[in-house]
């Protein structure tokens, strides 16, 4: 038995080495890519939604096809970025929403200052409270908040989960919710659910738009979803700077009671990206997108089912001054 | 593949230890922990109805300083420099050449890898199992994101084994290293990956390190417990002949206990292969790529056929793995049928090495003359497409409207109405010092006083750890999800265990139901039963059932032969020498189907909150997806009392059948 093992155990190493011996013809030609006089490669992290795909891949083709940089695409969750621009493993990551990262903001860009902000990256995010427009049809003062106030409307939106209080869904626990206070202050009869992930929300939206049923949840724009279902955003109380402060960081004591604020969504690089690749650290720097401009390379995704690569080099050939643009 | 689960050893036997008392001191035995419970009871009653402001651990507070400490000195505090950063560059650099030498192999030259080593340890048949599955991988179009994925494993398991196999050994020969380590590998197995995935990544930074970690944390539990069950399963005879030739310590091991521990070990490592699939989505989160990123990628989509089909490769590459690994029995088999030409050369163990590796070899130059450099696109099948349509057609003519029963929403809104929300408002309700008595009195009953004891300490334990009404919440959907998967377990096991047809027939389903990321199925049953609680009980029935199914047939298939054959001489029908032979003994396997049934429905808490569960496991979600690592960390641990408890009650109950029936 055990000179069986052995055999086995000689027989893989010996074929491992073989392999590396048959291998090394084709070694030699990978390490000599990027073209002479380019800066030191770097990656960037894709955050896993369209938007994020899409503007790194716009970035990836100028970095590659412009300044001779050779550039890697790291998938990785949105938390776990922020380490990675930390050690420098990662160079930049170009949509970050600012609302779910301020814990992240101030220990890496505040304290530790191992990460830095490199502007904006133009388009503007907003969390709010959406239901299917369907809806308003027979129940138009669920427009804004105060027709949420009343039981029996509020009842509507009722499922097993919520029992007699109408549901109001939270999807993905890594955004910012204030739902749980905007409830308590407002008086509305809800119950917060959370469903746990954007995909069960999505799924919930989805079921909830084919069966023509009442759903109350915390959305956002931009989203691929919008443009494939019809959602209204409810009109929440203004949101004010005093209404801002008052939130509090535990969800039952807050005084927070205003609509959400906007999110401007910015670009963060590591630290050392700069001193790195000085070129690819400017470029990066003043990239920028319109909210249309995303909103029109995502569709290619979303809609017409194209890789976020080839979206991307679609948008970059139609809007060579764009790009010009961004490398002056 | 055999049962993903560690199957333990009956060592408790103090229930039937304490059946053994004798009458006359049965009345210290009754009214000692009685006097003791109600002295509990009354403590409790004067504590109050809530669980108490001063009974808090600081489990959150601790953690975050500890994590906030890492994410501000990981780059300059010298644990960082001298220890993470070393491991994870030698994992880096492990990982790039085990993926290099795959890629450079190229397809051929993997098919016939696996090829040799199928054979080498299967026989031809599992070889050829090997090659055909194997091939499925490039089939779905995901080669190359396999060959990630596999080498990301192989590295993980590598390490596992080597740490594993010798914790395994000193468990098997010390009983107090055995007794240690078996809460710290409770723990390894049960704390949610999603609470401590985030701090690897302070450690080790992003991508193959953290995700190698992070496997080999949830990989290493099974080589342990099955090397040291294999060790201690040596019979006291073998180790006698061995010590009275002379044998020294080292030598009684390394000649006598190892090699008859052999398929234990194998068995192991068996295992730990199926473990690590088990995690490669979750480690896709920190920026490994790879078939984790696929699944997750469709998932983001919610694009059930998107996420199937590399969940599909997921499973081939794992069953692949699992049938060149153990194939010991068909080579035995093949060696009785007439020796072809081709099996002499096999059986030279010189000329078949030399040819195998020659053979490998020109293959994989062949190929890169050939330029066969990716798996021939023509070749893909697309089964995206209609696995989207059947879930659509499922999602048309199952939720609403089927006669009678009314469809699978209203029957999801029917039992959180009357079941899930019943049973979790009693929980809560009830008194906190209530259910830790009555879990301390239910360990009493079923082990005696040191188990209740242990089962009371925990339940302050989750009180201590703030978490006590996310806890209920949980307790109340594992009770409802175990019912529910033994209920469908045990009948099918049974079923199973008499019909080697049926037998057949579930194998490969059951392996795919288990090795199948959950990622998968969480669309389809949120299609079918909304977000919520049922969706999350759904998930970990279908996750847990395996096992379940799997130990009942094993134990009905491990009654011997004699007393079923007496019992039919005696006249009894089919269904008497079921019930009232086969069951009977088969009850300590029935049992530790139970015991491993919860213990999967425990893994999967975290998983059922991503589809509205709640509880404990969404605590455990804000760990990871917030950055709130000390949330995390009291959910996830949480999660582990509640596992222990259980295991242990349930382990009592097994070895007290076992022992009433000597």
């Amino acid at each position: 038995m055990r000179t069986r093992f052995t055999r086995s155990a000689a027989a893989l190493t010996l074929g491992a080495l073989l392999a590396v011996a048959a291998g090394c013809g084709s070694s030699t030609k990978s390490g000599s890519s990027g073209s002479a006089g380019s800066g030191a490669a770097i990656s960037l992290a894709v955050n896993p939604w369209t938007g994020s795909a899409v503007n790194a891949n716009v970035a990836k083709i100028v970095l590659e096809s412009k300044l001779g940089t050779k550039t890697t695409l790291v998938d990785i969750d949105e938390k776990a970025t922020w380490p990675g621009l930390d050690s420098g493993t990662l160079d930049a990551v170009l949509e970050v929403w600012p609302s779910g990262h301020a814990s992240d903001f101030q220990t890496y860009i505040t304290d530790k200052k191992s990460v830095v902000e490199i502007g904006k990256l133009g388009p503007q995010a907003k969390i709010g409270w959406y239901i299917p427009t369907a809806l308003l049809k027979d129940h138009p003062t669920l427009a804004t908040w105060e027709g949420f106030k009343d039981p029996a409307t509020a009842k509507l939106f009722a499922t097993a989960e919520s029992g007699d209080l109408g549901q109001f869904l939270m999807g993905d626990p890594s955004y910012v919710s204030y739902d749980e206070q905007i409830i308590k202050n407002l008086n509305l009869p809800l119950k917060f659910v959370v469903a746990g992930s954007e995909a069960a929300e999505i799924t919930a939206i989805q079921q909830a738009i084919k069966d023509n049923k009442p759903l109350l949840l915390q959305f956002w724009q931009p989203h691929w979803l919008q443009s494939k279902v019809d959602l209204t955003e409810v009109k929440l109380p203004d949101v004010t700077d005093a209404c801002i402060a008052s939130a509090a960081s535990s969800p039952t004591d807050g005084k927070y009671a205003c609509d959400y604020p906007v999110d401007v969504l910015y670009k963060a690089a590591s630290a050392k990206l700069e001193a790195k690749n000085a070129k690819a650290f400017a470029f990066l720097s003043k990239l920028q997108l319109t909210t249309d401009q995303q909103n029109t390379i995502a569709s290619y995704v979303d809609s017409d089912k194209m890789t976020p690569a080839a979206a991307a080099q679609k948008w970059v050939d139609a809007n060579a001054a764009v790009v010009a643009g961004w490398l002056k | 593949m055999t049962i993903t689960t560690p199957v333990e050893p009956a060592k408790t036997f103090r229930a039937g230890d304490q059946i053994a008392v004798s009458v006359t001191k049965s009345w210290l035995r009754f009214a000692l922990p009685a006097s003791a419970l109600a002295a509990l009871a009354v403590i409790g009653a004067i504590i109050g109805h809530q669980v108490p402001s001063w009974l808090d651990a600081h489990v959150k507070p601790w953690f975050d300083s500890v994590y906030r400490w890492s994410q501000l000195n990981n780059g300059t505090n010298w644990a960082f420099r001298v220890v993470f950063h070393p491991i994870a560059d030698a994992i880096t650099w492990g990982n790039d050449k085990v993926l290099w030498a795959l890629r450079t192999l190229r397809w051929p030259g993997v098919l016939a890898l696996i090829a040799l080593i199928g054979v080498r340890t299967g026989g031809r048949r599992a070889a050829i199992t090997g090659v055909v599955v194997f091939s499925g991988c490039g089939v779905l179009g995901f080669w190359d994101d396999t060959l990630i994925t596999v080498s990301l494993m192989l590295v993980a398991v590598l390490i596992a084994l080597v740490i594993g196999i010798p914790l395994g050994i000193w468990a098997g020969l010390s009983t107090r290293a055995d007794r240690v380590m078996r809460s710290i590998l409770d723990t390894a197995q049960v704390m949610p990956a999603f609470c401590y995935l985030l701090p690897l990544v302070v450690a080790f930074g992003i991508g193959i390190p953290p995700a190698v970690v992070a496997t080999v944390i949830y990989a290493v539990p099974p080589a342990v417990r099955l090397t040291s069950l294999g060790i201690r399963s040596v019979a006291g005879t073998s180790t006698e002949v061995g010590t009275s030739f002379g044998c020294t310590g080292p030598q009684l091991l390394v000649k006598v206990r190892l090699p008859l521990a052999r398929r234990a070990i194998l068995l192991g490592i068996n295992q730990v292969i199926m473990m690590a699939f088990g995690v490669v989505v979750i480690s896709a989160l920190v920026g490994t790529g790879g078939l984790g990123q696929d699944v997750s990628d469709g998932l983001a989509k919610v694009d059930v056929g998107m996420a199937f089909a590399p969940g599909l490769a997921i499973v081939f590459a794992a069953i692949t793995i699992d049938r060149i690994t153990t194939g010991e029995r068909s080579r035995k088999r093949a060696r009785t049928t007439s020796p072809s030409a081709l099996q002499a050369v096999l059986d030279n163990p010189r000329s078949s090495a030399v040819a195998a590796i020659g053979a490998i070899v020109a293959i994989a130059v062949v190929a890169k003359l050939l330029k066969l450099n990716d798996f021939p696109t023509s070749w893909n099948v697309d089964v995206a497409t209609p696995v989207n349509k059947a879930a659509k057609w499922v999602n048309d003519n199952f939720r609403n409207g089927v006669p009678l029963v009314g469809g699978t929403g209203s029957f999801s809104d029917f039992f959180v109405i009357h079941l899930l929300t019943p049973m979790r408002d009693l929980f809560q309700a009830a008194a906190w010092w209530l259910i830790v008595v009555t879990f301390a009195a239910i360990g009493w009953a079923s082990g005696g006083w040191r188990l209740g004891t242990v089962c009371g300490a925990c339940f302050v334990g989750i009180a201590a750890l703030r978490v006590w009404d996310l806890a209920m919440d949980t307790l109340s959907q594992v009770f409802v999800a175990v019912f529910i998967s033994v209920a469908l377990a045990v009948p099918i096991g049974i079923w199973a265990g008499r019909s080697d047809r049926l037998e057949r027939i579930l194998r490969p389903m059951l392996d795919a139901a288990q090795v199948m990321p959950a990622f998968v199925y969480l669309v389809p049953v949120i299609f079918l039963f909304n977000v919520g609680r049922v969706p999350g009980v759904i998930a970990s029935v279908i996750y847990a059932i395996p096992p379940g199914i799997r130990l009942t047939s094993l134990g009905l298939r491990q009654v011997p032969s004699a007393p079923r054959e007496a019992a039919l001489s005696f006249g009894a029908t089919s269904r008497q020498e079921l019930m009232k032979v086969q069951l009977p003994l088969a009850m300590r396997a029935i049992m530790l189907a139970l015991n491993q049934t919860i213990i999967m429905v425990l893994s999967m808490v975290v998983i059922a909150a991503l589809i509205g569960g709640g509880g404990l496991g969404l605590e455990t979600v804000y760990g990871l997806r917030k950055g709130e690592i000390g949330r995390g960390m009291a959910g996830g641990l949480a999660i582990v009392l509640l596992a222990i408890v259980l295991d242990r009650i349930t382990q009592a109950w097994g070895s007290r059948r076992s022992a009433e029936l000597r």
